[in-house]
């Protein structure tokens, strides 16, 4: 792992960064009469990991569907590697640009973890393979490689539900890994964990999304894991964007400031 | 205006509205005592004869035929129940009994595999993903309707009807209990679908699923041990309904209780009741057993 | 059993033996009934094909004449009063003693738990016997009548009631009975005020269900001999008019879609 990281690190000087990774220019988004985002332009690189920091209903959900393609903004273009994300079809060249973990992590109960591993595959894999994968694991060594790095190989044929919160995390991780998209989407992916793990688990993130020279966009709340683990916080309040510092700047009074709950909601 | 008048109604009532439930209990109520009135008055509304000495005795009289205690018009002989060969011969029905209920259940269970899906309403309007369509939304309230009509329609009436195609057997019997549980589990089961949490299968959609990746990995999964649990439980209706699907269609325990009860014999008519209850209580139990075995991941 | 084991133990072993034994049993199961089909004797009739292709068209139109309308809706009349004193009856027997089975009468106790049990044995041997069943030995004991119908569908119906009743007081949460219990309630002042109540909505619409199913259940007591729109598919059925049969199985189907439909109207209205 290190050498690719000295393989990309190495690439990288004397190279001026192209176009960014994520590209975001005035998107903006409503449901009915609310507004879940006003425009707001975005650009993130290759390398950052940014965090997003607001309250809840400040947009920071419906910014990550909106960059994993999921939701379609009202307004507004999305560039993802270069692409609009218009024409990165949904299967195979949207999951290899872009891929999220909710906050419900969304595994699939019943499979075995192997399944819900591979799962992350499917993007690649014809209809044909997918099926008789169910009943024989196809990619089971890369499977078990993934498990064995976030620690639960032993876990590879359980039931999914029969695993604790933080091991069925690495299992949605693993998926991620399998799926090796080139942007790494996480929505409150530490909201429920004790600061240990929470640690751990920005860390996996973290080397998952940029060892591959890619980039990490995830929401939390905690300064001190966003100073840890990330480049760049972005903060967002009632869908605009309130500051967009590095990471190292975030001090307590801005980021409460953020989460004051007296301040005036209309400008 | 309409606001002055609910207020009108509710200080003239008191507090109490009348609400749809509250007339639908007098409505209901009202309906049950026309119902018993027009029994009861009917001509040959049973009443009287359950108070008369000669039912009783007609009835106690049937009773002790069952237990052997009397010789009907049946002729005589040794009880049913006391003959090995005769256990022998109503056990080979059972056996067929079972089968009739096994296969009915198989056929109800791969219809609604191969249906219930377009049948929920998540999956036709292309909430859980995949392109809505006018067709599908036709599949959907068609499929819908021929949920919602097999179920009306009782076992033993389908087999009526079916008998005048299918040769007797097992089979028409099979079919018919087969049709309407089908109809049963069959809604059940697309409301299983329409109630599911739409997260994994979403995140496989993002994971780069395409729509029948995602009803493999991601719905059916979570769909199958719900729909096999109303299955098994469906079976121990049927076993039960077997029975009386037999007395048309000519397989199994149903159509040698129907010809033992017209030729008066009825010490064999106990003996199948017996078998009847040991087809139930063995249903009963393996039905338990592999719902356990579905619960157990 | 012998699958009940600590739920850790061989986590790999166990989940194949489950999901692989659970689907070789269906699946053999569902192959070993299909050896039981007279395949060589040929499935169907002679004549049976012309017969399903006359019966599918029938159905355009069905039987519409104003006469045979009126006898399908006499026919139903029939048919409804049964299901209704059937089920009246049934929840008339079946609500006393699911709270009896329930377990929940009186002070705890040995004889409390001994008539529990008691009860539901015979609850469970009431449901067994599939109510054409009942209505069959009635009427070899007492001849055809009415009653015997409505007691042949009022007694399986009874047991399956009073297994539910009783299911669903005791699945009451005990916190809101808790304080019943701490306000100085007896043990049968709980099951008035605290169970029933909170039970109410959920009896009644399981008793709804089993309304609908009563329509079924005195349609098909036709077999017996009684009046109602079994007996009268069964005639045009041995007529071959299968125009009139589709005109009575939609009459049934109308029956059963409007219960139904009352039915999610008083959920409706009382908020479920």
């Amino acid at each position: 792992m290190s050498i690719l990281r000295d393989t990309l690190e190495r690439a990288n000087d004397g190279i001026s960064p192209a176009q960014p990774l994520v590209d975001g220019r005035s998107l903006s988004k409503s449901f009915g009469s609310l507004v879940a985002l006003a425009p707001l332009d975005l650009a993130i690189g290759a390398g950052e990991r940014v965090a997003l920091a607001g309250p809840s209903g400040s947009g920071k959900s419906t910014l990550l569907y909106i960059l994993a393609g999921l939701i379609q903004p009202d307004d507004g273009q999305l560039f993802l590697d270069s692409k609009p994300v218009t024409d990165l079809q949904p299967g195979r060249q949207l999951s290899e640009s872009v891929g999220l973990i909710q906050q419900q992590l969304d595994l699939v109960a019943q499979l075995p973890v192997v399944q819900n591993v591979l799962a992350g595959r499917l993007g690649q894999w014809s209809l044909w393979r997918s099926l008789t994968s169910l009943f024989s694991a196809r990619e089971r060594n890369s499977a078990l490689d993934a498990l064995s790095r976030l620690g639960i190989a032993d876990k590879i044929d359980e039931p999914t539900s029969q695993l604790s919160g933080g091991e069925q995390q690495r299992v949605a991780i693993a998926r991620l890994m399998l799926q090796a998209p080139k942007i790494t989407l996480a929505d409150e992916p530490v909201s429920s964990l004790d600061p240990a793990r929470a640690d751990e688990i920005l860390g996996l993130l973290s080397a998952l999304a940029t060892d591959t020279g890619g980039a990490l966009i995830a929401s939390l709340h905690s300064p001190d894991l966003i100073q840890a683990h990330f480049t760049r916080v972005i903060g967002l309040r009632e869908g605009v964007i309130q500051f967009d510092i590095p990471a190292r700047e975030l001090t307590a009074p801005v980021l409460e400031a953020l989460y004051d709950l007296d301040r005036d909601s209309q400008n | 205006m309409s606001v002055n008048r609910k207020a009108i109604r509710e200080t003239v009532l008191g507090r109490r509205r009348i609400t749809f439930a509250r007339a639908s209990l007098y409505g209901f109520l009202a309906l049950a005592v026309v119902s018993w009135v027009y029994i009861l008055a009917g001509t040959d509304s049973g009443l009287g004869d359950l108070f008369s000495g000669r039912s009783w005795s007609n009835a106690s009289s049937f009773l002790r035929q069952l237990l052997g205690l009397e010789d009907g018009l049946g002729g005589g002989g040794r009880p049913a129940f006391f003959d090995l060969s005769r256990w022998g011969e109503t056990g080979k029905l059972a056996y067929k009994t079972l089968m009739m209920s096994v296969l009915a259940i198989g056929l109800a269970g791969l219809g609604v595999l191969v249906t219930f899906l377009p049948a929920a309403r998540n999956v036709s309007n292309g909430e859980l993903g995949g392109r809505p369509s006018a067709g599908m939304g036709t599949l959907y309230h068609a499929l819908r309707l021929f949920f919602a009509f097999t179920r009306a329609v009782p076992e033993l009436v389908w087999a009526m009807v079916i008998v005048f195609f299918l040769s007797p057997g097992i089979l028409p019997g099979a079919i018919a209990l087969g049709l309407h549980n089908y109809g049963i589990v069959g809604k059940l089961s697309a409301e299983v679908v329409e109630n599911m949490d739409p997260g994994p299968a979403r995140a496989l959609r993002s994971a780069g699923a395409g729509n029948m990746q995602m009803l493999a990995y991601g719905i059916i999964p979570q769909a199958m041990p719900q729909f096999l649990t109303y299955l098994l439980y469906r079976w121990e209706v049927v076993i039960r309904t077997t029975v009386v699907v037999g007395f048309v269609s000519a397989g199994g325990l149903g159509r040698e209780f129907r010809l033992s009860l017209s030729f008066f014999q009825y010490t064999d008519v106990a003996l199948i009741i017996l078998w009847y209850l040991i087809l139930v209580v063995a249903v009963d139990l393996l039905s338990a057993f592999l719902r356990r075995l579905v619960r157990v991941p | 059993m012998i699958w009940t084991g600590t739920p850790r133990t061989k986590g790999l072993a166990r989940l194949f033996e489950a999901r692989r034994l659970l689907s070789l049993i269906l699946v053999g199961a569902f192959v070993w009934s299909l050896t039981g089909v007279g395949w060589k004797d040929g499935i169907l009739h002679t004549g049976g094909g012309d017969a399903i292709k006359d019966f599918s068209l029938a159905l355009f139109p069905p039987e519409l004449s104003p006469g045979f309308l009126r006898l399908a809706l006499a026919a139903s009349w029939q048919t409804v009063v049964h299901a209704v004193a059937g089920i009246t009856l049934a929840i008339i027997v079946g609500v006393p003693l699911g709270i009896i089975a329930s377990g929940s009468l009186g002070n705890p106790g040995r004889t409390r738990l001994a008539v529990a049990v008691g009860v539901r044995f015979l609850l469970a041997f009431m449901r067994s016997i599939h109510e054409l069943v009942w209505a069959v030995l009635f009427v070899a004991a007492f001849g055809l009548s009415s009653m015997a119908v409505v007691l042949a569908i009022a007694i399986p119906y009874a047991g399956i009631l009073g297994r539910i009743y009783s299911e669903l007081l005791n699945d009451v949460p005990e916190g809101p009975l808790d304080g019943l219990r701490s306000a100085g309630a007896s043990p049968t002042e709980v099951l008035f005020y605290g169970r029933m109540p909170m039970v109410l909505t959920d009896l009644l619409s399981y008793s709804f269900y089993r309304f609908e199913c009563a329509i079924r259940a005195a349609a098909i007591m036709s077999f017996v001999g009684i009046r109602g729109l079994g007996f009268e598919i069964q005639l045009s059925l041995s007529d071959l008019m299968f125009s009139e049969v589709w005109t009575l199985l939609l009459f049934l189907f109308g029956l059963v879609l409007l219960v139904d439909y009352w039915s999610t109207r008083v959920r409706r209205s009382l908020g479920s």
